[in-house]
């Protein structure tokens, strides 16, 4: 090391964007009705619809979830089919045009700026696999969502969360020995940490946890197994982590609701977490024990 | 199959892309190292020459080259950046999960470490959603990197797990590295051994060693060095290396020898490779060692 600084081992800011949680997940499909209804049922609200975009945004709590119907025009982006697919998060960050101009200075890839999905004017770099990442700082005092969505009239614009739901996290699959990259991406991008690899929450306990420098959520890498690593698999998001204070208390108020939850000697819900069976064909809930943090 | 360590390359072979691949298919090779130009230049435009190496059968060993990519400013840099986006795309396309970055030898670059690492350290950024590896190589007119060694550190300094070396054999036969050098590689971040052999005895002078390296490249064993080269294969064999050799020969012979006939030769080199030098390595006269690949 000759580094003029590194003597003084000058520390990294913990948060170099200030990023504080999650605002929303996206995901694509062509059928958002049928996805609307899975959502619904577990416990979400349909609150908003977008100006002028086949866009919808559904609310419980402090969760966003918003499903694009709209044919993709980026390429490299989701182009919805009736699988539900999860195709971008939006981070909350102190400064989005920072944030934004910061990634691409590391080595981010842009999404050229006119096509900005949703045309929510918010930057957004390419994730995983087809995935998009968005910059959001408006969520204090006034949201992205008063500009570019309508909200549906005689609906709670906040409907409480079911059970207290929030966002824990969020799972991707990456491919054989692509872990570590991974890990350097985010943390080199956003700040994320590495948690000791025996931390593990809830039920499903593989892979490797990375922290938000915000201490709100998780990304869980997960690596194929066995012969599974040579089988063809495109990396993606896969799954909603969504904690919850009571895990058998969220369980049964959404079993109610007609959700069904692995029962299997393997995964089985119990006071630490559960995961819900496939619904529409593709899309999971996992649920993991943890109070709301603010 | 005994040839699935190496491959050929694209850039040793005359002719229509198709041409090229087909030869370097029916000489027994499964793998390939892609010219970029190869593809681009596609008379009927570059999906074309995507479809071709996709539809070849082979496997890709990676593709070639991005070059004087690292410690330029400003506009310079923004250009690079675009340029080195395509070529990812371009890699991802092919089904390549590996670019071959050559050091630059712009005499624009800066020769500051830190800068070079920051700027490999982006590119390896770039690379990580496209799944693709960054082998960085030494060139031996090259400022800040001129063989293994500076590259090796320049990728250890850019911290990235997906950032690795790129070892040519030629930095070792033409420029007398000791072979005792070797042993600084990390064979985990070592991710291509390129293969030639040239035949004069020695090119001493900085010109004589340029002109070698751009014109005069043979097959291994088919010029003065096979004895070096099969201890510098053995050398990284012992190291723990187990990723692919490519063939990187040019040679302006070649370029008017009919695709079938060069890539003959390179599968008699090929295979003196792997019965003499790495037989050689293997406590047992079997092929375990060669790994057994995916399917």
């Amino acid at each position: 090391m000759t580094d003029a600084t590194s003597r003084e081992a000058i520390p990294e800011p913990q948060n170099p964007l200030g990023i504080d949680g999650i605002e929303f997940v996206e995901f694509a499909t062509s059928r958002p009705q049928a996805l609307g209804g899975v959502l619904e049922r577990m416990g979400f609200r349909p609150v908003a619809r977008h100006r002028s975009r086949e866009v919808e945004l559904y609310r419980q709590g402090s969760l966003n979830v918003i499903v694009n119907a709209q044919p993709a025009d980026v390429p490299r982006t989701v182009q919805p089919v009736e699988r539900p697919v999860i195709s971008a998060f939006a981070l909350r960050v102190r400064d989005a045009q920072a944030a934004f101009r910061r990634a691409l200075e590391l080595g981010a890839w842009e999404i050229p700026v006119r096509a900005q999905a949703m045309e929510l004017n918010i930057p957004a770099i390419h994730g995983v696999g087809e995935s998009l990442i968005y910059f959001v700082d408006r969520y204090d005092e006034f949201s992205i969502y008063d500009i570019d969505f309508r909200a549906i009239p005689t609906v709670d614009p906040h409907p409480p969360a079911l059970a207290g739901l929030h966002f824990f996290g969020i799972v991707q699959y990456v491919g054989p020995d692509r872990t570590a990259d991974w890990v350097e991406f985010y943390s080199r991008l956003f700040g994320f940490r590495k948690l000791p690899e025996e931390t593990h929450f809830g039920i499903m306990p593989k892979g490797l946890l990375l922290e938000s420098p915000c201490r709100t959520f998780l990304l869980q890498l997960i690596e194929p197994e066995d012969t599974a690593r040579f089988a063809p698999m495109e990396e993606h998001l896969q799954r909603i982590g969504l904690g919850a204070p009571d895990v058998p208390a969220a369980v049964a108020a959404l079993e109610k609701r007609g959700i069904e939850f692995f029962a299997t000697e393997r995964v089985r819900s119990n006071e630490r977490g559960a995961l819900t069976k496939p619904l529409v064909g593709s899309v999971m809930f996992e649920l993991v024990k943890s109070e709301a943090r603010r | 199959m005994i040839f699935h360590d190496f491959g050929m390359d694209t850039a040793s072979l005359a002719g229509p892309l198709e041409a090229k691949l087909a030869a370097i298919r029916d000489a027994g090779f499964s793998q390939v190292m892609i010219s970029a130009a190869d593809v681009v230049a596609h008379p009927a435009g570059t999906a074309a020459g995507i479809a071709a190496v996709r539809g070849s059968g082979l496997e890709v060993t990676g593709l070639e080259a991005l070059r004087d990519f690292e410690g330029l400013d400003g506009a310079m840099h923004a250009y690079k950046v675009d340029v080195a986006k395509s070529m990812l795309e371009l890699c991802a396309a092919l089904g390549g999960r590996l670019l071959l970055v050559e050091a630059s030898a712009s005499r624009h670059a800066s020769v500051d470490a830190g800068a070079l690492g920051r700027d490999l350290a982006k590119l390896a950024t770039l690379a990580v959603p496209l799944g693709i590896r960054v082998a960085f190589k030494g060139q031996p007119w090259s400022r800040a990197a001129r063989d293994f060694r500076a590259a090796a550190d320049l990728a250890m300094r850019a911290e990235s797990p997906n950032l690795g070396v790129a070892v040519d054999a030629f930095d070792v036969l033409a420029t007398g590295v000791p072979l005792d050098d070797l042993d600084i590689l990390d064979p985990a971040q070592t991710f291509l051994v390129q293969l030639s052999d040239y035949m004069w005895q020695d090119a001493r002078t900085p010109e004589e060693q340029t002109a070698a390296a751009t014109h005069f490249r043979v097959f291994p064993a088919e010029g003065a060095h096979g004895e070096l080269l099969a201890q510098f294969i053995a050398r990284l064999d012992s190291l723990g290396y187990c990723g692919n050799y490519s063939f990187d020969v040019y040679n302006d012979d070649y370029l008017q020898m009919p695709p079938e006939a060069v890539a003959a030769r390179a599968r008699r080199s090929a295979e003196w490779l792997a019965e003499t030098v790495l037989r050689r390595a293997l406590p047992v006269p079997n092929l375990e060692r060669l790994r057994a690949q995916p399917q």
